[in-house]
């Protein structure tokens, strides 16, 4: 008896091929995240003693109140006429400390927005050199200092009371 | 009929798209970061505390030590023997604050001070961007 072959299409069979392609769009469209990795560089002092060099005399003094407003030198003041007021000071003194105390009970927003605006001149002026152009600015707020509570508790432990809280008071 | 013989090939190209801009977060948790205009990208590696509002008075606190996905810490002060492990091994590592921007900063202030003990220098504080408008984006 004459066995009758069966014809083996000899291809590889790709109907499929779409639905597990398509399977494979929607799991990396579930799992895709936009990555959201940028923010305010921040530079901790390190922790010694002898760091506190800020001295409340020569820095310009920016204390963010709980309400969210600001006071410069102890004068109320909006955050657009802040680098007005501290570009005169920086252009004599480049290394002038800048103190920024937030009240705890402000909103970090708030802290951030004063934040954002002292290290425009320096982002502005580095962007500049970067596109070869002339600086917009011409000086920086080089040293800016965030005391933080465990150094307003050593200044408490020192003057017997918030330095930074009574500087503005009387 | 509708042609279709094109259809592996268009799935194919965007598989491959999603692959390669695909990021592994990790940190997943959603936040209402502070708006800032001037930011800088984060260093690659670089280890998140997380501090979110979950309620009224409620706060929830995660950590990653930058390689591993992030973990729920009990408090600021865990956040202290955290970031000392790390830093024991990475001086130089550099921190991200993931926090709302409508929690009180005492908060960030705590998470701040737990960081200078555990000698941390290069914090960045993680925003989204701010329009000329004053919204987000």
């Amino acid at each position: 008896m004459k066995m009758k072959r069966k014809d083996v299409p000899a291809e590889i069979p790709t109907s499929s091929m779409a639905d597990i392609a398509f399977l494979l769009i929607i799991f990396f469209m579930v799992t895709a995240v936009f990555s959201a990795t940028k923010g305010l560089e921040f530079k901790l002092p390190s922790n010694e003693e002898d760091n506190r060099q800020a001295e409340q005399e020569e820095a310009v003094f920016i204390k963010v109140a709980a309400d969210g407003s600001i006071l410069v030198d102890c004068k109320p003041m909006e955050i657009a006429d802040v680098l007005d007021y501290l570009a005169p000071k920086l252009q004599r003194d480049a290394q002038k400390p800048v103190i920024l105390y937030t009240d705890p009970f402000a909103p970090y927003q708030a802290m951030i927005s004063v934040y954002d605006v002292l290290i425009v001149p320096e982002r502005t002026d580095r962007q500049l050199a970067g596109d070869g152009l002339p600086p917009q600015f011409g000086w920086k707020v080089a040293n800016i200092s965030v005391p933080t509570q465990t150094e307003i508790q050593d200044y408490i432990g020192i003057f017997g009371y918030n330095p930074f809280e009574a500087q503005c008071e009387g | 009929m509708i042609p279709t013989a094109s259809m592996a090939d268009i799935a194919f190209l965007l598989i491959i798209f999603f692959m390669v801009t695909t990021v592994h977060e990790l940190d997943r948790t959603s936040v209402n970061l502070p708006l800032a205009k001037s930011r800088e990208e984060a260093e690659k590696g670089s280890a998140i505390v997380v501090l979110n509002m979950v309620s009224d008075g409620q706060y929830q606190y995660k950590f990653s030590d930058g390689a591993n996905q992030s973990h729920l810490i009990p408090g600021p002060d865990d956040l202290y023997l955290e970031a000392s492990r790390l830093t024991a091994v990475r001086p130089n590592q550099q921190f991200i604050i993931k926090a709302d921007g409508d929690v009180r900063f005492e908060k960030i202030d705590e998470l701040l001070d737990n960081l200078r003990k555990a000698d941390v220098q290069k914090v960045l504080l993680l925003s989204q961007q701010a329009t000329e408008g004053g919204g987000g984006t």
